[in-house]
């Protein structure tokens, strides 16, 4: 468990809408089935004094932290109020924000990390499925039932591939610890390097598997400055230059950033890379 | 989406960045009207999204009787396979020293990078890999209003105080335009003070409604389309259409089918909530691309209801062999539905793109 566990308490920001409600009550029910506090209130401007499937709701953060004790927000506000709304939770006093939604204007997220850093406040995404610690916590939108409680942690920057790789881990009898989305933008709260960090400080942690896609230098840069056993696979091996590949931060640039070189240099670290999805439970079961 | 050369121009102008005097023409004879205000020698440059323009013949010098002609020749090019629609005619600058000038987004610290070298122009590749310490780089946190004074002399060193300046206007252009990149390559000294010889502007496209455009001139008409039905979608150009759910999926498709020998057509992410009449829209995009022979959809979600997913597809109704891998919920009856219609329906997504390349071959 990095980010947190059966004891954190969750608010839900952006409740009434349609995702933000449907989320909210598949994260309660998962909090029921494991004995976690799950989400004790959600927020929605304008929206104070409504409940969503039995959460109250609130119409600022600052409020719902008044009246509850919590240690996560999840943000499903939509991407022009998004970095607004992840300044709010950091100033209200939250540790964590796991911003779900996509299309966020990008210097709005930066603005947002940069503010919540200064506020002590870490921001997990935009743009990702979030977080989920089998048995311990949902923080997202990750579908539970693929799941399985062991000692590999997964960091991904995409949602579905992620799903991908666990459901054959869980397959191959290969339980994880913390299964982190960190989200498909350019720029994201927590980085490879940032989460790596966390699972070397994690007693339940043994192995990683790092799931990258082109665009940027950050699977590389994490490798290199963690020391824990990781297995890597890197998506985008057939993406042409500077096209974007569905996430925003999923681009060769000026010759940057494409996946051979991001494998490369994997490889030079020592590090194992993963050809194909399929690959990934036996190659990470020789690091365990 | 990237701008031009000449609407980055016009937009550094306006932020207080010296740029030579020009004009745009659109055909050679709109050259004859403007040419007594450019002085004795032009430059004529080729307004195209192509990299290493200069050295694919899209910049031509010209003294100003040859300038029609020049124009004319220019015109009639195509560099690196786009035709020149637009040329910008520019005073020729007498350049005392070149620089380079980038600020951009910084994945790692998640902050604004500058770049500054005190040698510019079309060789600053080359230079960076040589000697990277040529190039100064400093990190500003987005959170201040200018560039802080210390990293503007961090930068600079000895070029002139001018472009500490230029550093800061480019600066909010990056900020206040929503820009992934700001660029000035070369920014150049002359004795009547510092000029951006050329511009470089690449928007934010998940800001591009709040700076007042509405089309984003990078995509196809394709893939104009794709997005209005908010699909993520790239044209490539082999044979086996391609259908999935979420970027990295997609692109691990796409990969999976090239190493299996196969070549993609596409890249199309139809995004969270696959129903029905969105993957009936995506199915009938694809089939409707040249050259598309065969289609495989691959598509994982916890939610994703597998029936309603394999309707859209039958409703779809394309002449081309459907290959489906489906996983969610409802999985059973989305495989009654497709199998019912003689569509292939495979469990997992390396079956289902050897099945594809298999077809193609």
């Amino acid at each position: 468990m990095i980010f947190g566990d059966k004891t954190t308490g969750i608010i839900v920001q952006g409740a009434t809408g349609n995702q933000g409600a449907f989320h909210l009550d598949l994260m309660n029910t998962y909090a029921r089935e494991g004995g976690g506090r799950g989400v004790v209130a959600g927020v929605t401007p304008g929206k104070g004094g409504l409940v969503v499937h039995g959460v109250p709701v609130y119409n600022t953060m600052k409020e719902a932290m008044k009246e509850h004790d919590a240690g996560a927000s999840v943000l499903f506000v939509p991407g022009r109020a998004a970095g607004d709304s992840i300044m709010e939770a950091a100033h209200a006093g939250i540790d964590l924000v796991v911003a779900i939604t996509e299309h966020i204007p990008v210097h709005d997220a930066m603005r947002a990390i940069a503010f919540a850093g200064a506020e002590g406040c870490t921001v997990v995404g935009p743009n990702c499925p979030g977080i989920l610690s089998p048995g311990e916590i949902k923080l997202g939108i990750m579908p539970s039932h693929l799941f399985s409680r062991g000692h590999v942690g997964v960091i991904s920057r995409s949602g579905t591939l992620t799903y991908e790789v666990v459901d054959e881990l869980s397959r191959a009898g290969i339980g994880q610890s913390t299964v982190v989305g960190i989200g498909g933008d350019p720029i994201i709260g927590q980085t490879f390097a940032d989460v790596l960090h966390r699972f070397e400080e994690d007693a339940e942690t043994r192995a990683v598997v790092l799931i990258g896609e082109v665009g940027g230098h950050l699977e590389e840069e994490g490798a290199a400055a963690s020391d824990i056993p990781i297995v890597a696979y890197i998506a985008g091996v057939s993406a042409p230059p500077e096209k974007r590949m569905g996430h925003a931060g999923a681009i060769i640039e000026g010759g940057e950033g494409d996946a051979r070189s991001k494998i490369r240099r994997l490889e030079q670290m020592s590090v194992p890379v993963a050809s194909k999805p399929s690959e990934i439970p036996a190659m990470i079961r020789n690091l365990l | 989406m990237k701008l031009l050369e000449y609407e980055a121009k016009n937009i550094f102008e306006n932020y207080g960045i010296r740029v030579p005097e020009g004009v745009v023409i659109n055909n050679p004879d709109e050259m004859m009207i403007h040419l007594p205000g450019l002085g004795p020698d032009v430059v004529l440059k080729a307004q195209i999204d192509v990299g290493g323009r200069g050295k694919a013949g899209g910049i031509l010098m010209s003294d100003a009787a040859n300038a029609p002609n020049t124009a004319r020749e220019l015109f009639s090019r195509t560099i690196k396979g786009v035709p020149v629609a637009k040329i910008l005619v520019e005073e020729r600058l007498p350049i005392e020293h070149e620089y380079y000038l980038s600020i951009t987004l910084d994945r790692s610290s998640k902050q604004i990078m500058i770049l500054f070298a005190e040698t510019g122009g079309v060789e600053i590749e080359e230079t960076a890999q040589k000697d990277p310490e040529a190039v100064r780089r400093a990190i500003v946190n987005p959170l201040l209003a200018d560039v802080p004074q210390f990293l503007l002399r961090s930068l600079t060193g000895s070029a002139p105080k001018e472009i500490s300046t230029v550093i800061n206007q480019l600066y909010h252009v990056l900020v206040e335009k929503d820009a992934l990149l700001a660029e000035i390559n070369p920014l150049v000294t002359t004795k009547q003070g510092v000029y951006a010889a050329d511009a470089k502007l690449i928007l934010d496209d998940n800001a591009l409604g709040r700076q007042g455009i509405t089309v984003n001139r990078d995509l196809t008409e394709r893939e104009k389309e794709a997005e209005l039905h908010g699909f993520s979608y790239v044209e490539l150009a082999g044979s086996i259409g391609v259908i999935g759910n979420g970027a990295g999926l997609t692109m691990a498709t796409l990969d999976l089918i090239g190493q299996l020998g196969g070549h993609a057509a596409n890249f199309l992410d139809v995004g969270g909530g696959a129903g029905r009449e969105r993957v009936c829209r995506a199915v009938r995009l694809v089939a409707g691309m040249p050259g598309v022979s065969v289609i495989v959809v691959n598509l994982l979600g916890g939610i994703t209801r597998c029936d309603e997913v394999a309707r859209g597809i039958v409703d779809a109704g394309v002449d081309q062999q459907v290959i489906v891998r489906l996983a969610g919920t409802n999985e059973t009856e989305g495989k009654r539905i497709l199998e019912e219609k003689g569509y292939l329906m495979l469990d997992t997504m390396e079956e289902a793109v050897q099945a594809a390349v298999e077809a193609t071959e």
